[in-house]
């Protein structure tokens, strides 16, 4: 093998230490992870030579490194090692560096990753509501029956806002990704392993194929000691894709009588919000709202059950599950409470819905929701490099 | 002299032995007590052992010699202590001798054995084979006495081992007993208990029927072991010649034991010379993470790898399946220097497994503390009693006996006292 020159850096090292891999330099390279990870492809498996990698600092061969993202954290490498190394934990934290690596601006990147930012990320969202609310000139507890668009934010205000949150995140997105996918093809050039530089089949296929894998979760479910986690996110998914339905519905519903004076046909409210209980699209966003409901209380027990085994998650982890779970508890609550018509806390669990909801969305590509797009990357790319698992 | 008391040895292994012989030697006065029917401990059930590779008999003979020569010492099979109270220069000591049901009339015919109709597991062979309730452990065992199961025999109600017996040496009705005596000091040598392996999940370990450990390797080689020296594979007999060598099967690992255990690395050498020796187309493979050679066995290393048939691989072996027709098992590691997962095909795979102290399950019962790995804390021992060899830490052969040597100082000193 031709002569290497590397360069530890030292920094690298603390920073996959303060994002939740403390255990990285337990690791004395037995293998035992990489022999029992039922993902990782048989040519230069992982997670070893990214533990390897991750105690002497090389940030270049784990920031870009598809492998990173090959890895669904499953724990079975966790529950195994003979060291308490915590392999899975470890490369938890470099996709969080990751993530962080492509951040633009790279500013928000630091700001989601650190507790002590936590208060002003808040406060955004916060300031842009309450002062949405006051321009409006409405009350922050509106008097009469409870309606949240017409009395508290009207939907000009929702859309506008959530729109350039919508189109923020969406840039941020763009310029993480491509510049990630940047670095894995530019290592295609470097590098010496002959599974980097396989090109096979066309691109549109592999997409499609990756989508199709993770509607199933068919990689997801290799997973031994977390088996349950599979199932789990599952629920979180399709939660997220029956809101994410319900919510183009529901503008449909709005634009299409605004715009196209589309009236209401049989059971299908064109209109305003509210919208009746038995109509389809009422149907599914209340159905999804319970699967995601579901999906995240389990996702908070089974992390809590596999502490021991798997250990149990950072600050970057616990900051995305409580934005998902704020988001559907407050927006289930504000249902409830707008049928129960108790209008003084009905207002305020609304707001903080709002609030929740733009945080998730607006800081998406800074946050662990990022994983969807750099994780579904890598499996392009695995793909496109023919680095697949048998 | 002045006077002096008794001296108490728990274990007569290796350690136990020459802590006895060489205390006994000095003029005291010595008790061993030993749990099994027989003495010489973890060593008898080794083919050989290190440094010079010679059958267990070539070190135990001569102790058992000194034992029998010497006029001061007074040993117990079947027995274990069960109370120790007292301090320095004068413990009082609770001794619980379990029944034999065989005297010393016995001439060891074996005519017993053949009579008795009840079949146990060999615990002598870790469970390769079966015994009889009536048995002998091997043929050179010390003493050269039969011993029945208590807890297999079918009592006086069967009888039929008392009637084959022509020498009168048969007493189904022998009660355990209980005697107190009194000593100066205290050698704890009860030496180790190899680790289960059936705790190693993912290896098989239990499950899977080709798959052993290395104290079973040690009695398949071994002259007196279940197939006469043969290294044939328990679940057809047939003879293994392509054998895989898993070391750390336990060892250096949090989730069972967190230390090394010192001789595994060597004794997997070991062994793959008997295989070698015995079929000159075997190949063995050994897997490891570190190969650990203390001191001059290095020397046995460079020795071993000079054999072309022997390969030796760095990456730990973390899954075993078993082919379901052939039996066979897939190995299944990473590869690291090649960078590669993959799995190999074998006939027998030989779990390197670790050392666990014999009082992780079973404590001395007197003022002893441990560490949490169930070793004594030989720090915190007070004057008076001494821990010897692997009760401390794992260690072979050759460090027990130095050590028992300078323990037998020790106990002098508490018993002149």
């Amino acid at each position: 093998m031709a002569e290497q020159i590397i360069k530890p850096d030292v920094n690298f090292i603390n920073d996959i230490i303060a994002a939740g891999g403390e255990s990285v330099k337990k690791c004395f390279q037995c293998a035992t992870c990489s022999v029992v990870c039922n993902v990782t492809p048989e040519d230069n498996p992982f997670p070893r030579k990214e533990m390897l990698a991750a105690q002497w600092g090389l940030k270049d061969r784990l920031i870009s490194n598809p492998d990173v993202w090959l890895c669904h954290q499953c724990s079975d490498c966790t529950a195994y090692c003979p060291r308490g190394a915590k392999p899975g934990e470890v490369l938890g934290a470099v996709r969080k560096l990751s993530i962080e690596h492509y951040a633009t601006p790279s500013f928000l990147g630091k700001a989601v990753a650190s507790p002590k930012a936590l208060i002003g990320l808040i406060l955004v969202p916060v300031i842009i509501f309450i002062a949405a609310i006051m321009v409006q000139g409405n009350s922050f507890f509106p008097e009469g029956e409870i309606v949240y668009a017409e009395k508290f934010m009207k939907v000009p205000y929702i859309d506008v806002i959530f729109s350039a949150a919508a189109i923020f995140a969406l840039f941020g997105f763009f310029m993480g990704v491509t510049k990630y996918w940047k670095d894995l093809t530019k290592n295609i050039e470097k590098s010496s392993n002959p599974w980097q530089k396989k090109v096979k089949g066309p691109m549109i296929a592999m997409i499609l194929e990756t989508v199709f894998e993770f509607m199933t979760h068919k990689r997801f479910d290799k997973c031994d000691v977390t088996n349950d986690r599979s199932k789990t996110h599952l629920f979180v998914f399709f939660g997220f894709v029956g809101l994410a339905i319900t919510t183009t519905w529901a503008i449909a519903y709005l634009y299409g009588h605004e715009f196209f004076h589309i009236q209401k046909t049989f059971w299908l409210n064109f209109g305003e919000s509210p919208y009746p209980l038995y109509d389809p699209m009422k149907i599914l966003g209340n159905f999804s709202a319970v699967l995601l409901l579901a999906g995240i209380l389990q996702v908070i027990t089974n992390r809590r059950k596999n502490a021991e085994k798997a250990g149990s998650g950072s600050y970057y982890d616990w900051l995305f599950i409580s934005v998902i779970t704020s988001i559907v508890v407050t927006g289930i609550l504000s249902e409830v409470l707008r049928l129960a018509h108790v209008r003084m806390v009905a207002y305020p669990v609304y707001f903080i819905h709002l609030v929740s909801v733009f945080f998730l969305f607006a800081y998406a590509p800074y946050s662990k929701m990022a994983h969807m797009a750099y994780r579904t990357t890598a499996l392009v790319f695995a793909k496109y490099t023919g680095r697949e698992v048998k | 002299m002045a006077e002096h008391k008794k001296v108490l040895v728990i274990g007569g292994g290796f350690s136990g032995l020459t802590a006895a012989v060489e205390t006994a030697e000095a003029g005291f006065e010595v008790i061993i007590v030993e749990k099994t029917p027989y003495f010489g401990g973890r060593v008898t059930q080794l083919n050989k052992y290190f440094p010079k590779l010679c059958p267990p008999n070539c070190g135990l003979e001569m102790n058992f010699k000194r034992v029998k020569n010497s006029g001061d010492i007074t040993f117990y099979t079947l027995a274990e202590v069960e109370k120790i109270s007292g301090q320095e220069g004068n413990y009082d000591v609770t001794i619980k001798l379990s029944p034999r049901f065989v005297n010393d009339k016995c001439v060891g015919c074996n005519a017993c054995a053949e009579a008795c109709p009840v079949e146990m597991s060999n615990d002598f062979n870790f469970g390769l084979n079966k015994t009889k309730a009536a048995y002998i452990t091997h043929n050179q065992a010390f003493p050269f006495l039969y011993a029945i199961d208590g807890k297999n025999c079918k009592g006086s109600s069967c009888g039929k081992c008392a009637e084959a017996c022509k020498y009168d040496a048969i007493e189904l009705d022998m009660k355990p007993q209980t005697i107190n005596v009194n000593v100066g000091s205290i050698v704890m040598a009860t030496g180790w208990d190899i680790y289960d392996i059936s705790k190693l999940d993912n290896l098989g370990g239990g499950k899977l029927a080709n798959v052993i450990s290395n104290m079973q390797m040690e009695r398949l080689a071994s002259p007196n072991g279940p197939t006469g020296g043969k290294i044939l594979r328990p679940s057809d007999n047939k003879p293994a010649k392509n054998i895989a060598f898993v070391q750390c099967a336990g060892s250096r690992d949090e989730n069972h034991l967190p230390y090394c255990s010192y001789i595994c690395c060597m004794a997997s050498m070991k062994q793959a010379t008997y295989l070698r020796d015995q079929y000159k187309d075997s190949k063995a493979s050994i897997f490891y993470i570190d190969l650990r050679t203390p001191g001059r066995y290095e020397q046995f290393y460079w020795k071993v790898k000079e054999d072309p048939n022997v390969s030796f691989t760095k990456g730990k072996v973390a899954g075993i399946t078993e082919d379901p027709e052939t039996r066979d098992l897939i190995v299944e590691v990473e590869d690291i220097m090649a960078g590669k997962k993959i799995k190999v095909k074998f006939d027998m795979v030989v779990l390197a497994a670790g050392m666990v102290p014999s009082t992780k399950t079973a404590k001395i019962p007197g003022d002893v503390s441990y560490t949490p790995d169930g070793f004594v804390a030989a720090a915190s021992l007070k004057k008076g009693m001494y821990a010897v060899g692997t009760l401390k830490s794992p260690v072979d052969v050759a460090r027990s006996v130095q050590d028992a040597t300078g323990v037998a100082i020790k106990s002098i000193q508490s018993a002149r006292r």
